[in-house]
């Protein structure tokens, strides 16, 4: 339990600095917008807009690929911890579960899913 | 003494967490809600020597559930206050069956005793994520291989879901680029002086796409 | 390392927010986003479950399973939403009472 107190220490400073980046500028900072810097930046979004505006239903399927890729290196880390405690048939076990998501990752590659049209 | 109020600390914020989720007006709050139930479920788990669990739980569930809600919230454009309408109207019948079902559980987690619990595991004991590993890749190595099978069926199901092809859109097609050869694209004349070429002989290909 | 917590306090919260879930279910009840995270919290009701058990035991296939759940959860959220957002761009709402369609 008394290893943790790094992770509290971490939190502790992390709730601070994140506390200070939102209650500095509102002291210190000076506000003067014109039209430059409240214009998008690049292709970017508005700066001051609602939020509530909808996105490209693209972006949802680029999160759904990362979830499964998430869960796979979610696996990966016990078996690259543990990997001389089995030896070939954990090895091997973990080839084949990655072959089944490279099949996952052609199909998607081929149907296009992961270009930017 | 310092695990007991850690447990009550976190449970009390697991609950007030899921309370969000049920309760939230706005889905956002909900999904934020979610992410504190989730990130002190984290806690608790590395209380109860299940590190590697829990901080899997903040990677799974904070980094990538927790933003694809978020990301479907922002896809869609609902009147999510509409869809709270007549919420009201199964609360009585449903809090009498929900009542009645957490007394069931509480009664059946209380009365009798429940047997092999009686040594925890030790403050030493290794339950790292080496432990996890080589239990996973030997007794449980069809369920893994299931797992992949589960989770290459939610990638395509997904594509297959979600993804449609535009048709309105010019693709490059690196294939037919590479492929491509001078003659088919261009001809060498030798025109005679003065005679212009006429170009009866080339017709501008049709560019086919898909 | 506990002092006076017990396994039977660590299904008494797991039980509590099995029952928010089914509650969030039920108050819900049209919205098919808030049904699916009150799905999460189910499950994850389950997770301490498993983690609590394998803890007071001494056993590790508790923290196993933990780790399929969490999987099953990804994959079925994935196709949860997935579907979702067809149902949105077919129908332009979520509620869950224009599905309809399916009546024999």
């Amino acid at each position: 339990m008394v290893s943790y107190f790094p992770v509290l220490v971490f939190a502790a400073l992390a709730v601070g600095i994140a506390v200070a980046m939102l209650v500095g500028p509102w002291l210190l900072a000076t506000f003067k917008r014109d039209k430059v810097k409240t214009s998008a930046y690049e292709c970017g979004f508005e700066a001051f807009d609602t939020a509530r505006r909808t996105f490209d239903v693209r972006f949802y399927l680029v999160a759904i690929l990362f979830i499964v890729f998430d869960l796979e290196v979610a696996f990966l880390f016990p078996w690259a911890m543990a990997l001389e405690q089995f030896g070939w048939v954990g090895f091997v076990s973990m080839m084949v579960f990655l072959g089944v998501l490279t099949i996952g990752f052609v199909y998607e590659w081929k149907k296009g899913a992961l270009e930017w049209e | 003494m310092l695990a007991d109020i850690l447990f009550l600390a976190f449970a009390t914020a697991i609950i007030l967490g899921a309370g969000t989720v049920v309760l939230a007006r706005n889905p956002m709050v909900g999904v934020l809600g979610l992410v504190f139930t989730f990130l002190n479920a984290a806690g608790l788990f590395i209380l109860l020597q299940a590190e590697f669990l829990g901080l899997l739980l903040i990677m799974v569930y904070v980094g990538a559930i927790a933003v694809m809600f978020l990301f479907v919230l922002m896809t869609i454009d609902i009147d999510f206050v509409k869809l709270r309408e007549g919420m009201a109207a199964y609360l009585p019948l449903g809090a009498v069956v929900m009542l009645a079902l957490l007394a069931e559980l509480l009664l059946a987690a209380y009365a009798a005793p429940i047997s092999g619990v009686g040594n925890p595991i030790g403050e030493g004991a290794d339950t790292s994520a080496a432990a996890l590993g080589a239990l996973l890749f030997t007794d449980y190595n069809l369920p893994f291989q299931m797992a992949g099978l589960v989770l290459l069926t939610a990638m395509v199901g997904a594509i297959v879901l979600t993804h449609r092809r535009r048709s309105d859109v010019k693709r490059q097609n690196i294939a037919k680029q590479v492929l491509r050869k001078p003659e088919d694209s261009m001809t060498l004349t030798q025109p005679k002086v003065g005679g212009g070429v006429t170009a009866s002989h080339w017709e501008p290909q049709t560019v086919e796409e898909k | 390392m506990f002092y006076s917590i017990t396994l039977t306090h660590i299904l008494t919260l797991s039980s509590v927010l099995l029952v928010l879930g089914l509650v969030g279910i039920v108050l819900n009840r049209r919205n098919i986003i808030a049904i699916l995270m009150c799905l999460e919290l189910i499950l994850l009701s389950a997770n301490i479950n498993l983690v609590a058990t394998s803890h007071f035991r001494a056993d590790l296939a508790g923290h196993i399973f933990t780790f399929f759940i969490l999987t099953v959860a990804a994959a079925e959220l994935a196709i949860g939403l997935a579907i979702v957002t067809l149902f949105f761009r077919n129908r332009g709402d979520i509620e869950i009472d224009s599905a309809d369609r399916m009546r024999g």
